[in-house]
């Protein structure tokens, strides 16, 4: 169930991304760009497959150590959310500049401002 | 000291030239000089681990990072491949770090431009260096998020939108190579590349299916494409190098652009080449089993469209570094050219490496020289418009030399560097009986002479234009450091020729690469 869940979730996730990184307003193609780069991130953890119990056991508190999700893409997961983070953070600096720079954050009415 | 501990000589290096940089801000003469140090410890230790590799006996030295075993742990590999890359992006960032020196204000200098510029180098190396997949999309990230910053350098106008274009653009990119890797992990069960590559080679015992491999290694391409500028993905590179400060522009086209090809050599003839198709691909104008069958035309449409875009577009700007930032869309081209050939046709595959390993060391030189020498030219005269340019030979003699011999090694006389990639480029089409590939080449090669010798005729003949500032001797020096490297590697050809033969060899050589590697069987 929970892989039908994340799927149809996943599926969203990437179509608003998409839907805001086609606007006209920079910030919304910032927050696309970081919603469509979070949902890799959900996206890898599912590869890791969803039917195992926790990965790191508590002084063996749940016993069983077969069946354990896969604790490799979490691993991953971690250093992609940090690296989203400083990117996400300078796209948004960024923008700010732009609209320093161009008293706009319309990409409409950047690119008629612009050379050719 | 044992040699594997030289792999992480030149990261080391970069990494700590970095910190030592951001630490000396407050004395800009230390810093300047600490960096240049580093540019030339980088060198050297690049110079050690190329001469290790030479050496050793199975050409590929191994260190596994806190001595985990691959697969677990991450590991860094030098190759022949890695050192050959290595030395290219060495010897290209040395010149363009000392022209930065002189050519970047001392406010830009003390802000952030040495720390970052040695932080992008952290990053290249790495890629060169990873053989972990994984760690491919983490060293990617140091590189770009310094190329960023250096990208926005300027942070006028034009500068902040090329950059914005940029940033979007690589964030997508680096979204959509994580979605791959993902799948590559979930579907191959390794991140490692060398196991990644036994697991390939032997799908049915591991319970791999190859055909979803094929799908996501197809879209990882598209991410190397994106970072290496080859069309349909070209459309960021004339803004992004317009925009960035000369030698930024050097480094973009000379050394990060090569990122993208190495990993496409890495990858696509290293690792998924490993990999067959047994059922084969039922699309027209894709026949056979092997996974190279599958990439050999793409890359090759790819290749073609860069050639001609770039070139028809290069022939068209109206201004110098417009130019030479769609005539480096072109010569990306011809140097996935001969890889698309190899693809094709496995008798010409070292052949066809060795070209394009040859053309990469042969375009990292000569653009960058480009660059910098356009770089000059703005600074002196305050413009880079060909209408308003003219007479510079006159003006300045050397500086005009170095870009006459920069324009020369592009579009390939003898004896310089271009003149052996061009020639390794047609070879490897006509051998392979390529008809095609050799038009596309030829067209390409004409409208290099097309839009050079229209460059010359506007910027460095004609009526001289006002000189607003003499730049100083470092930069012209800088430039004719290049310009004597393009002549001296093509005059000394032959160890060029056989470090290319060796790179092209160790890309081909899995089985050394996934022994040297040695991944520890787990099912």
């Amino acid at each position: 169930m929970t892989q039908f869940v994340l799927a149809a979730v996943l599926g969203l996730l990437f179509a608003l991304g998409t839907f805001l990184v086609l606007r006209r307003d920079i910030v919304r193609v910032v927050w696309g760009v970081t919603i469509i780069s979070q949902s890799a991130n959900v996206y890898l953890v599912t590869m890791g497959g969803l039917s195992g119990s926790v990965p790191i056991l508590a002084h063996g508190a749940h016993g069983d150590l077969s069946g354990v999700t896969d604790p490799l893409v979490q691993a991953l997961v971690l250093t992609a959310i940090v690296i989203g983070f400083g990117t996400t953070a300078f796209a948004l600096v960024l923008t700010y500049r732009v609209h320093q720079e161009h008293g706009t954050i319309d990409l409409f009415e950047l690119e008629r401002g612009g050379d050719t | 000291m044992e040699p594997a501990h030289l792999v992480i000589a030149p990261l080391l290096t970069a990494l700590v030239t970095a910190i030592l940089t951001l630490a000396t801000r407050s004395s800009l003469s230390i810093q300047r000089a600490l960096s240049l140090v580093g540019g030339v410890g980088y060198l050297v230790g690049v110079g050690v681990l190329y001469n290790a590799v030479q050496t050793d006996a199975d050409g590929v030295i191994v260190y596994q990072l806190s001595d985990w075993a691959a697969p677990f742990g991450i590991t860094l590999v030098a190759d022949a491949l890695s050192v050959f890359m290595l030395g290219l992006a060495a010897l290209v960032s040395l010149a363009a770090l000392a022209f930065s020196v002189r050519f970047i204000s001392d406010y830009g200098q003390r802000v952030s431009y040495h720390p970052l510029y040695h932080l992008m180098m952290v990053g290249v190396t790495g890629s060169f260096l990873t053989g972990d997949i994984f760690n491919l999309f983490v060293w990617f990230e140091v590189m770009l998020m310094s190329s960023y910053v250096l990208v926005a350098f300027y942070s006028g106008k034009q500068h902040t939108r090329a950059a914005l274009t940029y940033v979007v653009l690589n964030l997508l990119g680096s979204a959509v190579m994580l979605l791959a890797i993902g799948g590559l992990y979930a579907t191959t069960g390794t991140l490692n590349m060398a196991d990644m590559a036994r697991r390939l080679a032997d799908h049915t015992a591991y319970g791999i299916d190859p055909a979803p491999v094929l799908g996501l290694s197809a879209i990882l391409f598209t991410v190397f494409a994106l970072k290496a500028g080859i069309a349909p993905f070209q459309f960021w590179v004339p803004a992004a190098y317009r925009a960035a400060p000369a030698p930024v522009a050097a480094m973009l086209a000379g050394v990060v652009k090569k990122v993208g090809v190495y990993a496409i050599i890495r990858l696509y003839f290293t690792i998924f080449a490993a990999a067959t198709l047994p059922a084969g691909l039922s699309l027209p104008g894709l026949s056979g089993t092997a996974f190279l069958d599958f990439f050999g035309p793409v890359f090759f449409i790819m290749a073609a469209a860069s050639i001609l875009l770039g070139g028809y577009g290069a022939v068209g700007r109206r201004t110098l570094d417009g130019m030479l930032a769609y005539s480096s869309i072109g010569q990306v081209g011809f140097i996935l050219l001969p890889l698309a050939v190899a693809a094709t046709v496995p008798e010409v595959r070292t052949l066809g490496i060795a070209a394009a390993l040859i053309y990469s060391l042969n375009h990292g030189f000569a653009k960058a020289l480009l660059f910098l020498a356009s770089g000059v030219i703005e600074r002196m005269t305050g413009t880079l418009e060909f209408a308003n340019l003219g007479g510079l030979t006159e003006r300045a003699p050397v500086l005009s030399g170095g870009f006459f011999l920069g324009a020369l090694a592009l579009i390939g006389i003898p004896p310089l560097t271009g003149f052996f990639g061009k020639l390794l480029v047609f070879d490897t089409a006509a051998r392979a009986g390529a008809d095609l590939a050799l038009a596309v080449a030829l067209a390409g090669a004409i409208l290099t002479i097309a839009y050079f010798s229209r460059a010359w005729n506007r910027g460095f003949w004609g009526d001289p234009v006002e000189i607003l500032e003499q730049p100083s001797g470092t930069l012209t020096v800088a430039v004719a450091a290049l310009a004597l490297g393009v002549v001296v590697l093509g005059i000394g050809f032959d160890p060029v020729m056989d470090a290319a033969n060796a790179a092209a060899g160790a890309a081909l050589d899995r089985a050394g690469y996934v022994e040297a590697v040695a991944p520890e069987v787990v099912q």
